[in-house]
């Protein structure tokens, strides 16, 4: 086997966001199923009502949610085959020196998607757990006849079966393209460096102020992940408590929950990639007589405003799909809450962010000044 | 018989004030059997060389014939099933696969055809090589001249026409190098092999049926 199980431990990062959108999906939709299935049982027109909010907000939730997290996912396992096949560039390439099609080799990648299917499972078999509480909750309200959770073999193709299959694809086929590169490439482990020396690089910058624009642009996908993690935190943390109003209090405790867990595990692994593909670079600079604060700031510190910048778009994105969903999904619902800009939630999650961000860096910080740069040389 | 020839073989990169002639016209005929050495300073050539040689980069222009096929007449995909078929290769830092363990290395280029491993053939190699102990070891826990056995016995175990060994004892101690090299060169002769290895170390190219140097692009 070409993948080791040690390779696949470290995607449980996949199977967390897919176990969250699973459970989700899992949750809203089979209710959705079991409550069109009493419709003809509402007689009353504010009954009918209150079903057809109902319906919408599972579509509108599980189809957030699951989006949400099924681009998480995408962006995740991207990250983590693109790092695999820069990380194994030899063995890759002697694969391929030894005769071994890029199709051959590709498809070994398949067991990435093991951790979709591993979440899906677990997401699915913990909604299924959850779902007799979830119906009583819903059944206390009154609102609609009692209900029963029901078992719908179409969930499990939707929710387990496809997205494995769609992320095993999904795999193999970027690890096809990335592969595709010649084999003295993947030897010389030299097929990423495609360094482009424009007009307005020729400046004559301090040595450090270079070193960090160089950083940035010699891992343009890492800069991504980590805006791509801000983006996610601001988003999830917002959003969680901005729909406190929104919906009960039962889903408001489990969206926040799902949305913590998955905006802290986004940026402590983006930050971990950050610094583990700089350590080698902060070691060298230690070596040369910088000061460890100089190290970080020039190396580390590029991704700073990355990060900002995604936060605030994080901001923009979950404002403007709240606002969508009040204006337009339930625009014809009556005793809909007045929906505002939230400026607790953003200065509770811009705060939250900065401490948690500049900890993680920090922490790691000093674990790398504990080291020696033998021992960091060698890893 | 000729098993290896080139002509008129040309590399060049980049254009202009930056061009660089790694290979400059370099014709070369090995016969089947045959243990070669090419020998040269850095940057003169060998390297680009052993690449053209095993269809590993393209030439800028030129011919490399290896059992009687001009390959680089062959598309990217054929030409990759003939590498599997008719070369081996031995690399500086060994390469094996470390997922695997030392005998799943050695098989590695046989089962990627599909075909039956030739045991007693295989068997013969692995104990002329001293790895019968070590079969089951993964490949790294090996030390550097084990590892350089099974890169050796890999390079066998599918009856190539050619064995091109890139630098093998480049990260071997002196006495290691020597005791791979005669390895090399005897199981080569054992199992009519040709062998063509590039290296800059005079002595350990002396163990060879023939040496080329190669100076600048050119053979000497």
């Amino acid at each position: 086997m070409l993948i080791g199980i040690k390779d696949i431990a470290k995607l449980f990062a996949i199977s967390v966001v897919t176990c969250c959108a699973a459970f989700v999906c899992t949750l809203f939709l089979n209710y959705n199923i079991d409550i069109v299935g009493i419709k003809d049982e509402i007689t009353t027109p504010q009954g009918m009502v209150m079903y057809d909010a109902q319906v919408a907000t599972g579509k509108v939730v599980a189809g957030i949610a699951g989006g949400c997290l099924v681009a998480t996912t995408i962006v995740l396992l991207i990250f983590y085959v693109k790092n695999y096949i820069d990380s194994h560039g030899k063995e890759l390439g002697i694969l391929k020196a030894l005769g071994y099609s890029d199709l051959s080799v590709a498809k070994h990648f398949w067991v990435f998607g093991v951790s979709v299917f591993a979440g899906a499972v677990i997401g699915y078999a913990a909604a299924a757990l959850y779902m007799p509480t979830f119906y009583d909750i819903q059944n206390n309200m009154e609102l609609f006849p009692q209900m029963k959770p029901e078992f719908h073999v179409s969930l499990v193709l939707y929710i387990i079966a496809f997205p494995t299959v769609f992320f095993m694809l999904l795999a193999v086929l970027y690890a096809f393209f990335k592969i595709k590169s010649p084999v003295l490439g993947l030897l010389r482990e030299t097929q990423n460096v495609k360094f482009k020396v424009s007009k307005s690089d020729k400046g004559d910058f301090p040595f450090l102020t270079d070193l960090k624009k160089s950083t940035l642009k010699s891992r343009k996908i890492l800069v991504f992940f980590v805006g791509f993690s801000a983006f996610c935190f601001s988003a999830m943390t917002q959003m969680s408590m901005s729909m406190d109003e929104l919906a009960s209090e039962a889903m408001s405790f489990m969206i926040i929950s799902i949305g913590l867990i998955l905006a802290f595990m986004t940026l402590f692994m983006s930050l971990t990639s950050v610094v583990k593909s700089n350590t080698k670079t902060i070691a060298m600079m230690k070596v040369f007589g910088y000061s460890q604060r100089e190290c970080s700031g020039s190396i580390l510190g590029g991704y700073r405003p990355i990060s900002y910048v995604g936060f605030v778009i994080g901001t923009a994105y979950q404002y403007l799909l709240l606002r969508i969903m009040v204006d337009v999904v339930f625009a014809d619902f009556e005793n809909m809450p007045e929906f505002h800009f939230n400026f607790e939630a953003l200065a509770i999650s811009a705060v939250t962010f900065l401490a948690a961000y500049e900890m993680i860096l920090y922490c790691y910080s000093k674990k790398i000044s504990g080291q020696s740069v033998k021992s960091i040389m060698l890893e | 018989m000729t098993i290896l020839s080139t002509k008129d073989l040309k590399k060049v990169y980049g254009s202009g004030e930056s061009e660089v002639r790694a290979l400059d016209g370099v014709n070369l005929t090995v016969e089947k059997g045959e243990f070669i050495a090419i020998v040269g300073t850095s940057g003169s050539g060998k390297s680009t060389l052993l690449h053209m040689l095993g269809g590993l980069d393209r030439p800028t222009s030129g011919s490399v014939t290896v059992d009687g096929k001009e390959i680089f007449t062959l598309k990217d995909e054929e030409l990759t099933i003939f590498r599997r078929r008719k070369i081996g290769f031995i690399f500086q830092s060994y390469n094996l696969v470390p997922v695997l363990n030392v005998y799943e290395n050695i098989l590695l280029p046989v089962q990627l055809d599909g075909g039956t491993p030739d045991r007693a053939y295989i068997e013969d190699i692995i104990d002329t090589l001293g790895l019968t102990s070590k079969l089951n070891n993964l490949s790294n826990n090996l030390s550097g001249g084990q590892q350089q056995r099974v890169a050796i016995a890999r390079a066998l175990a599918s009856k190539p026409a050619i064995i091109l060994a890139d630098e093998p004892t480049g990260n071997l101690d002196s006495k290691t190098s020597q005791d791979v090299l005669s390895l090399l060169k005897v199981t080569g002769q054992k199992f009519s092999q040709t062998i063509v290895m590039i290296t800059h170390n005079e002595a350990i190219a002396q163990l060879a049926d023939r040496i080329i140097r190669i100076e600048d692009g050119r053979i000497a």
